[in-house]
């Protein structure tokens, strides 16, 4: 249904241009899911997301491409039903979802993580798994976290618990 | 004359060719098979659908495989089906499997343990003809050359669990690993750039590509074309560095036979697009182990992204058809933020609170020996690929909110202040008194709370059965003559333990099926010592 269904779709949708959005050259999203996908994940992530995620969506984009494909059509299905029709039916107006203040668009997420339908709670942890799952890849993130990044840059971090002796009846070889 | 690895993505031509073997698969079980057939002086050719880990020296001190730079963005999309984001057919359950040289060996958290006694007795009672006993060489060889080691240091989950523990009286035990000189960089998970874990294209696959055996990386088969109890040809095709065909193609003729180790997702599904179902039984029961997950947050910084990720457990629970084996781990920032299932200043305040203080501990889930149960089933989607149908057992729905309390009380004996339980809406408890709400998720309910799993097994069953029969006692598929399954396919249950020794060991025992079948010599190098496992 989400093949037969997608070009309508994206021919209806008319998200909210941003000027953060300059990409234009995408190997799964157009255009247009990418507006709409910055929508969701500023909803997710909050305002000024961005600069600690600039390659939010390049990311994204490349990731795609190792989907199954018929998973990969429902994500890009998803943003555009949420684009055209979460605004109406779960939001209560007759603006679009990327249209909305960030505020009405974390309401339809809440709502959508609280649904008793079972194809809007998926929708939800594909949009914050997606945007969460992205953002926390960026380096720029990580002093928020105190995570210190990879050993391979940094060596510094290997090898510092000092081993707690197991048994001394236990005869298993000891790795050094 | 030793044999080379070809990265399919650079291939400009389509290609034919005439290995004695022909093994689909590079992980666990692909790699013993093509080492012992090797061995064995037969032609081996090994297919992988994902990409090579080439042995290159990177810039960090000790660096052995440049490619593996421990990056969560670039190493799930490269080292893992579908990019990391494998998921269950309704959304429900996410999947990560290996998809590279070495398959799970490669990404696995490097813990060993035998298969349970326990399983291994359910299977007797199905026909199998594996016991503690005739297994016991096999076991030997695998920990012997791998090796098997017990690493005493522990990262901060695994201390903070020893102490939570200690104060239940819950028996907390050292769980032994295939790691060398480990580094406790943490990162098994997205690949060790060390070569310090002994994965599978640091032993089997090295050793096998030694004695002349040749491997086609980025190699996607399509189908086996049978004729009679003869597969003839397989199909294949070469894709590029995004995943997608090169366009070019790659059709084998083995002169003797075939040996199907493509994982107990990847097998049905190159089964089933060969028209080989037997009849609707391939693909049927499929298990996985459901994963339950805390987070404890306690009052200093933890580090919980490195030292030994896996090396800590307690075998308290694991006994009986719905037990559960509790196991320490190491947790990263994409890992993290992809379980919270939080928006807004939540999301961010719980990523700040629980991953710079947190530990954490999880639960891998036995699904039952329930013969009335459908468990998982493996389909084909509209472009023939593979999703596996699977809902959470009702039998342990139970044991499941059962594993995530006691993980729960055993951070807050250890100093917790508060555990993260990764429920839809979270829930963080801070006392007993919030364990009722604990005992209230529904884990079958999908999206109610973020389920893992890291193992699947079965599909592709040994049973005496012969309505559930796929593989027969000695590997051979159906009806099949020159056709082998030896990965974890075959089980006709979940394990109850991280699989991998588990299909070390029953792959050196196919081989040694194949080896005898055609008079080669089979040996095991590796006899004598104890087995790491005390009590086993």
């Amino acid at each position: 249904m989400a093949a037969l269904l997608t070009p309508a779709l994206n021919a209806a949708a008319n998200p909210k241009n941003r000027s953060e959005v300059t990409q234009t050259k995408f190997d799964c999203l157009n255009t247009k899911t990418a507006l709409i996908l910055f929508a969701v994940a500023e909803a997710v992530l909050g305002e000024g997301f961005w600069k600690k995620a600039p390659r939010f969506l390049e990311t994204v984009d490349d990731f795609l491409n190792y989907q199954r494909a018929e998973q990969r059509d429902r994500f890009l299905f998803a943003l555009l039903i949420a684009e055209t029709t979460f605004g109406l039916t779960i939001g209560g107006s007759f603006q679009s979802f990327s249209h909305l203040s960030i505020e009405d668009r974390q309401e339809i997420l809440e709502k959508l993580r609280l649904s008793n339908i079972g194809l809007r709670r998926n929708i939800y942890a594909a949009f914050v798994n997606v945007s969460a799952s992205t953002y926390y890849a960026s380096d720029l993130t990580w002093p928020d976290l105190g995570y210190a990044g990879v050993s391979v840059d940094h060596p510094e971090i290997l090898n510092q618990a000092p081993p707690i002796p197991w048994r001394t009846d236990d005869p298993r070889p000891i790795e050094k | 004359m030793a044999g080379t690895i070809i990265e399919g993505r650079d291939v400009a031509d389509n290609r034919t060719l005439t290995p004695d073997f022909c093994v689909i698969g590079s992980g666990a079980a692909g790699g013993v098979c093509a080492l012992k057939l090797a061995e064995a002086g037969f032609d081996i050719l090994v297919l992988e659908e994902g990409i090579n880990i080439r042995q290159e020296d990177g810039p960090a001190p000790g660096q052995k495989r440049k490619m593996l730079n421990e990056r969560e963005v670039d190493m799930y999309k490269l080292l893992y089906q579908e990019g990391g984001t494998r998921l269950s057919k309704n959304g429900a359950i996410k999947i990560m499997q290996g998809r590279c040289l070495g398959g799970g060996t490669a990404v696995n958290w490097s813990a060993c343990l035998p298969p349970r006694l326990e399983t291994l007795d359910e299977w007797q009672k199905r026909g199998l003809p594996f016991t503690r006993q005739n297994l016991d060489p096999y076991l030997h060889e695998v920990v012997n050359y791998l090796p098997v080691v017990r690493n005493d240091k522990y990262n901060t989950s695994a201390r903070r669990f020893m102490q939570g523990c200690a104060r239940h009286d819950i028996p907390s035990e050292n769980l032994p690993n295939n790691t060398n000189m480990c580094r406790e960089c943490g990162s098994c998970g997205v690949g060790c750039p060390y070569d310090r874990k002994m994965s599978g294209f640091v032993k089997w696959l090295h050793d096998a590509v030694v004695l002349g055996a040749n491997i086609y990386t980025d190699t996607k088969v399509d189908r086996l074309i049978s004729s009679g109890d003869q597969i003839r040809e397989i199909q294949a095709h070469f894709i590029d560095h995004k995943s997608h065909s090169t366009k070019r193609e790659l059709v084998v003729k083995p002169t003797k036979g075939v040996v199907l180790a493509a994982g107990a997702i990847g097998t049905p599904a190159i089964l089933m697009r060969s028209d080989l179902n037997l009849d609707g039984r391939v693909g049927k029961f499929t298990h996985i182990h459901p994963i339950t997950m805390t987070i404890g947050k306690y009052p200093e910084k933890t580090l919980p992204a490195y030292g030994v990720p896996d090396n800590m457990w307690t075998p308290r629970f694991g006994d009986g058809p719905t037990g559960y084996l509790i196991e320490t781990g190491s947790f990263f920032p994409v890992m993290s933020a992809s379980s919270t299932l939080q928006h807004g200043t939540e999301l961010h305040r719980i990523m700040g609170d629980y991953y710079a203080t947190g530990a954490i501990s999880y639960a891998h889930h036995t699904t039952g020996f329930d013969n009335k149960e459908k468990y998982g089933t493996v389909e084909l989607d509209s472009n023939g690929d593979p999703q596996l149908d699977y809902k959470i057992p009702r039998a342990n729905l139970e044991p499941m909110r059962e594993s995530v309390v006691m993980m729960a009380r055993i951070h807050l004996a250890a100093g917790a202040t508060s555990v993260y339980v990764m429920r839809n809406p979270p829930l963080e408890v801070r006392s007993e008194a919030d364990f009722d709400d604990i005992k209230e998720i529904d884990f079958a309910r999908p999206q109610s709370a973020t389920i893992f799993t890291v193992h699947v097994m079965g599909g592709c069953q040994m049973n005496k059965n012969n309505k559930r029969r796929c593989v027969n006692n000695d590997f051979t598929f159906g009806d099949m003559e020159n056709l082998w399954v030896t990965d974890a396919s075959i089980f006709p249950t979940a394990l109850g333990a991280n699989p991998q020794i588990t299909i070390y060991s029953l792959a050196l025992w196919a081989s040694r099926e194949i080896c005898e079948r055609y008079q080669r010599p089979f040996k095991l190098n590796h006899q004598g010592g104890d087995l790491p496992w005390p009590h086993y």
